[in-house]
């Protein structure tokens, strides 16, 4: 035992030695990354700058593009009034309800299915069937069964969302490493223990990659659905600047779909660092 | 007077063929059969590939043989046995877990508290010299100090059998050096059967109470060699000349068997 502590003796350098080891890289990975954001920002200054001179010059009539201004006056007006706010709203209440049911449809079906083929068998026909089709086929059938209201909004992101979820949660849980399984089993583990503490926190980085890439293709699937029929909601928004000719409330509606979903990927990335604190710091 | 005990656990006429991704069959381990009696410290050496970690998994539970069968107090081996612990060769850490997590995992298992598993849990942290890492995670941590975590998770579950597949190969030479004293402190102890693969002989005749040298595939035994150097035993032990010979006796038969396969064992 004596050895045991000279060694332990000699771990306070070791662990001091650590963070200075990991932190000396830090540096050299910053600079990079501000060069990029600098490319980054002057790439965007330059098509804006394209943007404001060929139509201030009149290169290009307002009929197809309208000016910059145009568009930030059109975006203040409907903010100012409170319309923009009530159709972001509304378009992401539908998407998050919508992307909420297929997930709590589709997460425990993917595990069950990864886990016992028969359920795979069972499910796989339909997922083929459907899988092709895209969240706009539904809206004919949709319309008939739950009319024109929320439900058959959400019910067209469902559509467009559970398979999607489905797919990554079976790929995920199928992935989780077996040996891993082995070795809770080995230490004692039964079917509940080993699912709980080695299938689902093994598949919960791919399900939360799945969940992320879904909730783009959620949000395209609730503004065609808006487009087609609805008073509300982004979707409505650019279509009715396309039916009164009023392009800069299209660009209006197109940017801010844009950076509704840009936020909502940010805070899933935070959400995601949050549940998964073990991938956080993955020695590189 | 083992020949009166019935052993602990047994290997009777094991065959073990693997087909592979080309279809091609790998008898990995050919009619081997072995007794191994309770307390017996039994290292097993022999060229990479023929068989070690087979017969291990074998003895886990984690694979069945295609003939014959491997017992555990004389009953057949038919599925995973937590009596039979294991050291995996490539870790098996959980990567969501923390060091802590990981280590405490049998006694959880086991349903024991949380206060007490806590306790119970620093002793085996702070024996393989952890102590202030228990928050972090796996891949926080270097090879050698993930190894240390899984013989303390391993530890810490108390099984009859410990199974261990080179669970030093990733440590520097002087923690390998105290992790092996503790391990015969452990086993002097605790009397527990240890099943131990290594590619050292010097650790092999360190550890070991009896030596099975494997022959290059198929894996089946080729020599059985009592270590009869004095216990307990020091890494001095190097130094006596009843040490000098038993390691030109082993390292005569491996070697052999290296060159009849034609590859030194690689890595
Ligand atoms: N799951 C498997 N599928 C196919 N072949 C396998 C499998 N597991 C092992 N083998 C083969 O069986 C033989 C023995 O493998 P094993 O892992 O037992 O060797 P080993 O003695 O532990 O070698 P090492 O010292 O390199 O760890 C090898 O030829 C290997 O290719
Ligand atoms: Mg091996």
């Amino acid at each position: 035992m004596s050895a045991v502590t000279d060694v332990a003796n000699e771990r306070p350098t070791g662990v001091a030695a650590e963070p200075t080891a990991t932190a000396a890289p830090a540096p050299v990975r910053t600079r990079r990354p501000a060069r990029l954001f600098a490319i980054s920002t002057l790439s965007v200054l330059f098509v804006l700058a394209a943007w404001y001179i060929s139509t201030d010059r009149g290169w290009v009539s307002p009929v197809f593009l309208p000016k910059p201004g145009r568009v930030v006056s059109e975006a203040l007006a409907n903010l100012a009034n409170g319309q923009l706010g009530k159709d972001i709203w509304m378009s992401t209440q539908r998407v998050l309800l919508g992307f909420v049911l297929a997930g709590v449809f589709a997460i425990p079906l993917g595990i069950v299915m990864a886990v016992w083929p028969p359920a795979k068998a069972a499910v796989a026909p339909f997922v083929s069937l459907l899988r092709p089709l895209p969240s706009i086929t539904w809206i004919p059938l949709t319309m008939l069964w739950l009319g024109i209201g929320e439900a058959q909004k959400v019910a067209i992101v469902f559509m467009g969302s559970w398979i999607y979820i489905l797919l990554y949660t079976v790929e995920s849980t199928k992935r989780v490493d077996p040996l891993l399984i082995r070795a809770a089993r080995s230490l004692g583990a039964n079917d509940l223990d080993v699912m709980l503490h080695v299938i689902l926190p093994g598949a919960l980085p791919g399900i939360i990659a799945g969940l992320k890439v879904t909730l783009a293709i959620s949000w395209s699937c609730v503004l065609s659905a808006e487009m087609i029929a609805a008073q509300n909601g982004l979707g409505a928004l650019i279509w009715q600047g396309k039916d009164w000719g009023n392009l800069a409330l299209v660009l209006v509606g197109m940017l801010c779909i844009s950076i509704v979903v840009l936020v909502a990927d940010k805070l899933a990335n935070m959400l995601e660092r949050l549940l998964l604190p073990w991938e956080r710091h993955h020695r590189t | 007077m083992t020949a009166t005990m019935s052993p602990i656990l047994a290997a009777r006429k094991v065959t073990k063929t693997f087909t592979n991704a080309k279809e091609q069959h790998v008898v990995a381990v050919d009619d081997l059969s072995l007794d191994i009696h309770e307390g017996e410290f039994i290292c097993l050496l022999g060229a990479s590939g023929c068989g070690k970690s087979t017969i291990l998994n074998m003895f886990a539970g984690f694979i069945q043989p295609t003939s014959g069968e491997v017992l555990l107090h004389g009953q057949a081996i038919v599925k995973v046995e937590p009596r039979c612990g294991m050291i995996f060769q490539s870790y098996a850490l959980f990567p969501w877990k923390t060091v802590r997590g990981n280590v405490e995992f049998g006694l959880r298992m086991k349903g024991m508290s949380r206060a007490e598993r806590r306790e119970r849990v620093a002793d085996f942290i702070a024996m393989v010299n952890l102590r202030g890492f228990e928050d972090h995670y796996p891949a926080e941590l270097s090879g050698g100090m993930q190894q240390r975590v899984t013989i303390a998770r391993m530890l810490a579950a108390d099984p009859e059998v410990l199974l261990m597949d080179e669970p030093f190969a990733a440590l520097d030479a002087m923690t390998r050096q105290v992790m092996q004293e503790e391990l015969l402190r452990i086993h002097q102890q605790s009397g527990k059967t240890i099943v131990f693969i290594t590619h050292s002989i010097d650790e092999a005749l360190l550890l070991s109470s009896r030596l099975i040298v494997m022959s290059a595939r198929p894996g089946r035994i080729k020599a059985v060699i009592p270590n009869e150097l004095p216990v307990p035993r020091h890494i001095a032990v190097q130094f006596s000349p009843q040490y000098g010979e038993l390691k030109s006796t082993v390292w005569s038969l491996i070697e052999s068997e290296v060159r009849r396969h034609g590859a030194a064992p690689d890595r």
